[in-house]
């Protein structure tokens, strides 16, 4: 490994950390299991739009409207809670199915018309938006009537009590570890080469320790927040799709050379839509996550999240060439905005810098991946 | 003799688990055209890397010299500084510039601040002129075919009055009449002083233009012959180290089995509501056969097997029927399906995805095979499959893990035969399936189709090597203009047939009865 790769691979992780350190010693609460807790909250809810925008990003399109989606779809589901009465279940159903056939429709507009995805999701964005404040009213519409509890508001409130948090942790660790067993096994079985013994085992003790603290951390406060075990099973699938499906193939198939994918008898309209479908599916977790941590449904709920995500994709190794990138990559980078966001505010940096910093950041990330794809 | 104009000494270039070259040494005298052979991997195209500053100074070992002087090029910028200009296998053209802003890229003429596009545009027609091409400066490049950009490219090239001129592979893509012409050009260009360093599978060519030829084997230089005492068996024989009897081991099976593609009257326009490009297309194709296509370039070749793959065109009219059944509106998925594959001719640009691995190339189009449970692709099943066709087509890599674009064009070419192989098809259709490729992997192409047609599958190879489609094919179809110009079988081949038909002229069919 020479010194680019090395410094390339080292570089998120020092900017991590840099992060930490800098914003712990300007404020320790920042690392307190209370302010933690929050990050992981505001973590999951970025970092699931992130992973739907993952996928589109790999086939070299684009999703600008996220961010209004965000805000759209936590009002349908708030609006038939609060002015239909309906069980909250079925809101939120009704608004997840509505986001997934929206995108599914801006997925075909893409693919079938030849319309390119940066303006067709352009356009999105302001019509989204405007619906938005429309269904709405321009109000405040919270997610629960009164001060009662319901699916949507437990989406951020509650918190998975220290045994069954401790207990899901040891699940996932005998999990994750007979995973790596098996394919270690199946590597062996066709004599390929595996990393020794040690390296292995050292690297399963390295998660298992790391899942095992942040549980801890977060029973410090109340536990494990529910946004997390959604982010979890988002990232579980989304990593299922991209590297065990063929899907997920024919995702980054058609980022890297689209030709060729229609040549190799790729149904790449269908890929391109199934993904926008998917990002449907995220927007619609995002919003309801979202708007359940505000309390409410209010005009600027979602505002600019889609650059937070694109950029979360960007910093994490995503080509917006499209055809290159890793679902850690892209949770890691979720990470990093997270980090930034919670601390500014932590810190009551002003409205002014925050935005100046967020936009530095995602120049930062472009940048990064124009410096490095090139390489 | 005069001193070496360039002159490569001890050079050695590594990569990560690879020597390229070892102990290189290379000497080209001024005037001289002085050709490179090699099979693919041999180190050509690494030497061409060191001498024009791709691979910086400092990232082999040796020296470099430039008229007696240490050179250390940091950049191409250096080596073009120097003299030494390239024209790669890869195009550096701007599809949406014209071609007289791609000549002048970067140099264009100025008034002031300001383009000067009258005489841009009257120096790109002298030198077009100059070069016998019959294209207007203001043609946007996306228009050309691929013969008709490299040969835009040399007219860059040439036109930046270089000392050193580096061909790489010129011809792969021109029609004989185009390399004629290029040829001319480079005899030309050597009495006025210029060297040239011509990289060549075609041998022919480089007995016709070279004064001496250096052989690579495995990176390391073989033998310099001067052309005068060279024969073509034995730069072959130097190049894989062994001699090679038979340059066309065609075997057909003794009788062609059923027919697997007929196409009748056919007829193709390039999209919607334009006029027909292909018109009156009819043949059929049996098992076991080799049928050829052969035609200028422009004659409609490609088109119409990217037509019959559902990749390219709107029919106007005509019947398909593959296997029996009609199959009127294809798709390359359905093709895919129904057994009929393609291997493109351009592999970089519709072959393979350059980034991925060799093994995410070949299981492409057969993931359906693979795939269990909840979508779940078998990835040890995968990649026991991956690995046959990757010992099966010989490809030269450290592994199926190595990335498809870090191979040479011969061994690019195996992963997109290997791909389409994979998915066991009936119909196989070959578009110049050993385009840029050297003679050992030529002759590997060659028995691969001879293996096709033993198992009963049917191919259609289409070819501008006249020797090669003559070769190799059963039965010859000669395309002209987008129609069929004549259809020869094989007792009936003759250079002079074949080539008449594909110029229009039916009559030379009718005197070869």
């Amino acid at each position: 490994m020479n010194a680019r790769t090395l410094l390339k691979s080292l570089a998120m992780p020092l900017a991590l950390l840099a992060i930490v350190l800098f914003f712990a010693i300007r404020e320790p609460a920042f690392i307190g299991p209370r302010n933690l807790t929050q990050l992981l909250i505001e973590f999951s809810i970025i970092a699931t739009l992130a992973l739907g925008m993952f996928m589109v990003i790999l086939t070299g399109n684009i999703d600008l409207s996220v961010g209004s989606g965000v805000g759209l779809v936590g009002g349908i589901a708030a609006v038939f809670i609060i002015k239909h009465n309906l069980p909250a279940p079925v809101a939120l159903g009704a608004a997840l199915l509505a986001a997934t056939l929206l995108w599914t429709l801006m997925g075909a507009l893409i693919v079938k018309q030849r319309i390119p995805s940066f303006i067709i999701t352009l356009g999105g964005l302001l019509i989204f938006k405007g619906l938005f404040w429309l269904v709405i009213e321009n109000s405040t519409v919270p997610v629960a009537p009164g001060d009662s509890d319901n699916l949507y508001s437990l989406l951020t409130t509650y918190y998975a009590p220290a045994n069954l948090g401790l207990g899901l942790v040891a699940a996932l660790v005998l999990f994750l570890g007979w995973l790596s067993w098996r394919g270690r096994a199946a590597r062996l079985s066709h004599k390929l080469a595996v990393p020794s013994a040690g390296v292995a085992v050292g690297k399963f003790a390295a998660s298992a320790a790391g899942l095992f603290s942040l549980v801890i951390v977060c029973n410090h406060f109340r536990g494990i927040p529910l946004p997390l075990l959604i982010l979890g099973g988002a990232a579980f699938t989304v990593y299922f799709l991209t590297q065990h499906t063929p899907f997920g193939r024919y995702l980054y198939a058609i980022g890297g050379n689209e030709e060729a994918a229609v040549l190799s008898g790729i149904a790449v309209d269908r890929v391109i839509i199934g993904a926008f479908a998917l990002m449907g599916v995220a927007v619609a977790l995002t919003g309801f996550m979202t708007t359940a941590y505000s309390g409410n449904s209010t005009t600027t709920v979602g505002d600019l999240m889609e650059l937070d995500a694109i950029a979360a994709c960007v910093i994490g190794g995503t080509a917006l060439k499209g055809g290159r990138g890793t679902v850690w990559g892209v949770l890691f980078g979720a990470l990093i905005m997270t980090a930034l966001l919670n601390g500014m505010t932590l810190l009551a940096v002003s409205p002014e810098l925050k935005f100046i910093a967020r936009g530095s950041v995602l120049a930062l990330a472009v940048w990064m991946d124009v410096r490095f794809s090139r390489a | 003799m005069t001193a070496p104009l360039l002159e490569a000494r001890h050079l050695t270039k590594k990569f990560p688990g690879v020597v390229a070259l070892r102990n290189v040494a290379f000497a080209l005298a001024p005037g001289e055209i002085h050709a490179l052979c090699g099979e693919n991997g041999a180190g050509k195209s690494t030497l061409i890397k060191l001498l024009s500053g791709i691979h910086p100074h400092g990232s082999y070992e040796g020296e470099l010299h430039v008229e007696g002087r240490v050179a250390e090029f940091q950049s191409v910028r250096d080596a073009e500084a120097s003299g030494i200009a390239v024209i790669t296998q890869e195009f550096a053209l701007i599809d949406e510039l014209s071609v007289a802003e791609n000549i002048f890229l970067g140099r264009a003429p100025r008034k002031g601040l300001r383009i000067d596009w009258l005489e841009m545009h009257r120096r790109a027609a002298a030198l077009l002129a100059d070069f016998g091409l019959d294209i207007a400066p203001e043609t946007p490049v996306r228009q050309l075919g691929i013969g008709h950009k490299q040969l835009i490219e040399i007219v860059r090239a040439m036109d930046k009055k270089s000392r050193v001129l580096v061909l790489d592979e010129p011809t792969a893509a021109l029609t004989e009449q185009e390399v004629a012409v290029l040829l001319d050009h480079l005899r030309r260009l050597r009495a006025q002083g210029t060297a040239c360093i011509y990289i060549s599978h075609k041998l022919d060519e480089v007995f016709a233009v070279c004064d001496r030829i250096t052989v690579l084997r495995d990176g390391s230089t073989i033998t310099t012959l001067t052309t005068r005492d060279a024969t073509i068996p034995l730069v072959i024989k130097h190049m894989v180290g062994r001699e090679i009897t038979d340059l066309f081991p065609r075997k057909a099976p003794d009788a062609p089995g059923e027919v697997r593609l007929a196409v009748r009257d056919l007829s193709v326009a390039p999209a919607k509501g334009s006029p027909a490009f292909l018109h009156g297309i009819s043949f059929e194709l049996r098992a076991g056969e080799v049928l050829g296509f052969g035609g200028l370039m422009g004659a409609g070749r490609t088109e119409l097997l990217m037509n019959l793959f559902g990749a390219w065109g709107h029919r106007l009219g005509g019947e398909v029927a593959l296997g029996g059944q009609p199959f009127p509106a294809p798709t390359p998925r359905a093709a895919i399906q129904r057994g009929l594959v393609l291997a493109s001719e351009d592999r970089r640009r519709y072959g393979l995805v350059l980034h991925e691995s060799i093994g995410f190339n070949l299981s492409l189009s057969s993931l359906p095979a693979f795939t269990r449970f909840a979508g779940r692709i078998d990835a040890p099943a995968e990649h026991v499959r991956n690995q046959h066709f990757f010992d099966a087509m010989r490809i030269k890599a450290p592994g199926q893990t190595y990335r498809a674009g870090g191979l040479s064009g011969g061994n690019q070419q195996k992963v997109v035969l290997g791909k389409a192989l994979m998915t066991e098809p009936a119909v196989v259709m070959l578009d110049e399936p050993t385009r840029g490729i050297d003679v050992g992997a030529k002759l590997e192409v060659y028995e691969l189709i001879n293996r096709l047609t033993a198992d009963g599958k049917a191919v259609i190879l289409v070819s501008s090597e006249l020797p090669e489609l003559m070769g190799m094919s059963d039965r010859i179809i000669m395309l002209h203009e987008g129609g069929i110009g004549g259809e020869f079988t094989r007792a009936e081949f003759t250079q002079e047939r074949l080539l008449a038909a594909a110029m229009g002229h039916t009559a030379a069919h009718a005197t070869a009865e």
